[in-house]
């Protein structure tokens, strides 16, 4: 089966600026969240694979299709829905989400269908008839939304999703993300600054930093490997506490103020610490424990500095 | 994905040709200029003169109603090139103030709130778009120049006999030719203004500056220069002096003015060049990258 997208190479200049420095890198899983800062060249890469931008050098492919050399039939598998705004202020919503579905292939009696139903689907049934311009930022995004999923694309592209959507309408559209994730074969990829809609709605994250690969990680296979983490903020002999703790077959980091991150092998119970600290005389001020979060796996990849080959 | 169940469906039905699809543009952007009472206005006040034209060509093969009118003259009422060269002159005008009103709107909407990507994101190229807007005019335009023109030419000949059609069948090519440069540098220069200027009323009258300013800018140049050529950049002159040579007739008007005719060639080749200068505006305008910041 071919991989998701798999970038050989990849570099991408606009004008006499290079965006994207020579990405290599395979995604396999269907939901692909795609991460970075600003200026990190998430929405370059997302329009590359689109097919908006050629590449320089080297070459992308989204389930085996180069997204340059066979763009058109690429397109004809993806529903795109961009981070800016983009309507008809004019039209209804139903029509233009209907219009859009017509562009995209579907004759118009099912491309009036799938508007409806993608529309009532979303949640803006009531709203249908209205002119999009009308519509609030959520709306609007819930409009892009519909406009994406009504031709029943193979491949959704989502870029900035939850932008301008209030809690609620954010929970909902994440949880409608991952129904359709789960009811179809479609594959997503999810570019957002939120850590949180990607952890919710991705098995694989493409960190990006200053056009480069700063890590391609398996949340899955992270998730399964449930690695638990204790901070502590100590007071007391930092150093042979450390030295015992790591003696028992944690991995530690000591951090200024007596800030400790322990990472703690399975066989290992807390209580445990709490020992180790009691025979070490150290007072432990504060705990907390939890696993490993995309949030750690993003600050770490921002933190690395950078290597030839197009990685971080 | 059936509304009473609310949830999401893939699509595994029928899908329309590629290669149509850009006409699905051109039946929403007529759907949309027939909700307009000004336009079907406009659209039946284009129309008008050909009723006159047609009637004209009646009475012309008629001679009872000729008696009835009490004209005596065989030559009043003559259908023959020059008589075609009015009908494309007062029709292409018509078609002028059409596309001023139905051009500037056409690309204008799509660009104002940013939708250009997602059309481009389908499969779906920029040529297919520009296609698709272009028919618009296309056949707008039609609608009022060759196309009644050609009418016209058929109820002549049909009401003449007398083998009028075989000697006057010459006079197909200008009629669809003449119009086709018309529609074409009308359509491509409102759809390159429609692609810069978003308000209607501005691009509008970007569109009759664009007609204007440059005649009298090449109207100075020969003042100043002692020449002829800056009439290239006339775009109404140049029309009439291509469609009075298609109609194998002397620019009468332009005779009376006391204007060297520069050579139909160049004629030609100044209106294809404006052609040209649209297409490469609107290369330039319709990306569907957007901006990429830092």
């Amino acid at each position: 089966m071919n991989p998701t997208i798999e970038l050989n190479e990849l570099e991408v200049q606009l004008g006499n600026r290079t965006i994207l420095h020579g990405l290599t890198g395979v995604l396999k899983s269907r939901a692909i969240g795609l991460l970075g800062p600003n200026g990190a060249g998430k929405s370059t890469l997302i329009n590359t694979l689109l097919g908006f931008h050629s590449p320089s050098k080297g070459s992308a492919r989204v389930l085996g299709i180069d997204s340059h050399a066979n763009g058109r039939a690429l397109r004809s598998l993806v529903g795109y829905m961009p981070e800016n705004d983009a309507f008809i202020s004019k039209m209804s919503g139903v029509r233009f989400v209907r219009y859009m579905a017509e562009i995209s292939g579907l004759p118009a009696d099912q491309a009036m269908e799938r508007a409806h139903e993608a529309f009532v689907y979303v949640g803006l049934g009531e709203a249908r008839y209205r002119p999009v311009g009308t519509y609030s930022l959520g709306m609007k995004q819930l409009a892009k939304f519909a406009q994406a999923i009504a031709h029943g694309p193979k491949v959704l592209i989502l870029d900035e999703p939850t932008n301008g959507m209030d809690p609620p309408a954010r929970k909902r559209l994440i949880e409608l993300i991952r129904e359709i994730r789960e009811a179809s074969d479609i594959c997503l990829l999810l570019s957002s600054h939120l850590l949180r809609d990607v952890e919710e709605t991705c098995d694989e994250v493409l960190i990006l930093r200053n056009g480069q690969i700063a890590s391609i990680c398996n949340l899955v296979e992270e998730r399964r490997a449930n690695r638990k983490f204790l901070e502590l903020e100590t007071i007391g002999a930092e150093a042979t506490f450390r030295s015992t703790l790591e003696g028992l077959g944690c991995e530690c980091a000591v951090f200024s103020n007596g800030r400790i991150k322990v990472v703690m092998p399975e066989n290992i119970e807390i209580r445990e610490v709490f020992k180790v600290a009691a025979d070490k005389g150290v007072q432990i001020r504060r705990m907390n424990h939890r696993r490993d979060s995309l949030e750690d796996i993003f600050l770490s990849a921002m933190e690395q500095t950078g290597a030839p080959d197009g990685r971080l | 994905m059936a509304v009473y169940k609310r949830r999401y469906n893939p699509y595994a039905g029928s899908l329309t040709p590629e290669w149509s699809r850009f006409f699905v543009l051109t039946r929403y952007a007529f759907a949309d200029l027939f909700k307009a009472r000004f336009f079907i206005v406009l659209l039946v006040f284009s129309l008008v003169p050909i009723l006159f034209f047609a009637g004209y060509i009646f009475i012309a093969n008629n001679k009872t109603v000729q008696l009835l009118m009490q004209v005596r003259s065989a030559d009043l009422f003559s259908v023959e090139a020059q008589y075609f060269v009015i009908i494309m002159t007062v029709q292409t005008q018509a078609a002028f103030l059409l596309n001023c009103w139905v051009g500037p709107v056409l690309i204008a909407g799509d660009l104002t709130n940013g939708a250009l990507p997602l059309f481009l994101s389908r499969p779906f190229s920029r040529a297919d778009y520009v296609l698709g807007k272009f028919t618009v005019l296309g056949l707008l335009l039609s609608g009022v120049t060759w196309v009644p023109g050609l009418l016209l030419f058929s109820l002549q000949a049909g009401l003449a006999r007398n083998g009028w059609i075989w000697s006057h069948l010459w006079m197909v090519v200008p009629i669809v030719l003449c119009s086709a440069i018309w529609i074409l540098m009308l359509s491509l220069l409102s759809l390159a203004v429609s692609a810069w200027v978003k308000l209607r009323i501005v691009a509008t009258g970007v569109i009759f500056i664009t007609f204007f300013v440059p005649a009298g800018l090449g109207e100075m140049f020969n003042a100043i220069m002692g020449t002829i050529w800056g009439r290239l950049l006339n775009f109404s002159y140049l029309f009439n002096i291509i469609l009075a040579r298609g109609f194998r007739e002397q620019s009468k008007v332009l005779g009376s003015m006391g204007w060297n005719e520069i050579p139909v060639a160049a004629a030609w080749g100044s209106l294809i060049c404006v052609c040209m200068l649209a297409l490469v505006i609107l290369n330039a305008r319709l990306r569907a990258r957007e901006v990429v910041r830092g």
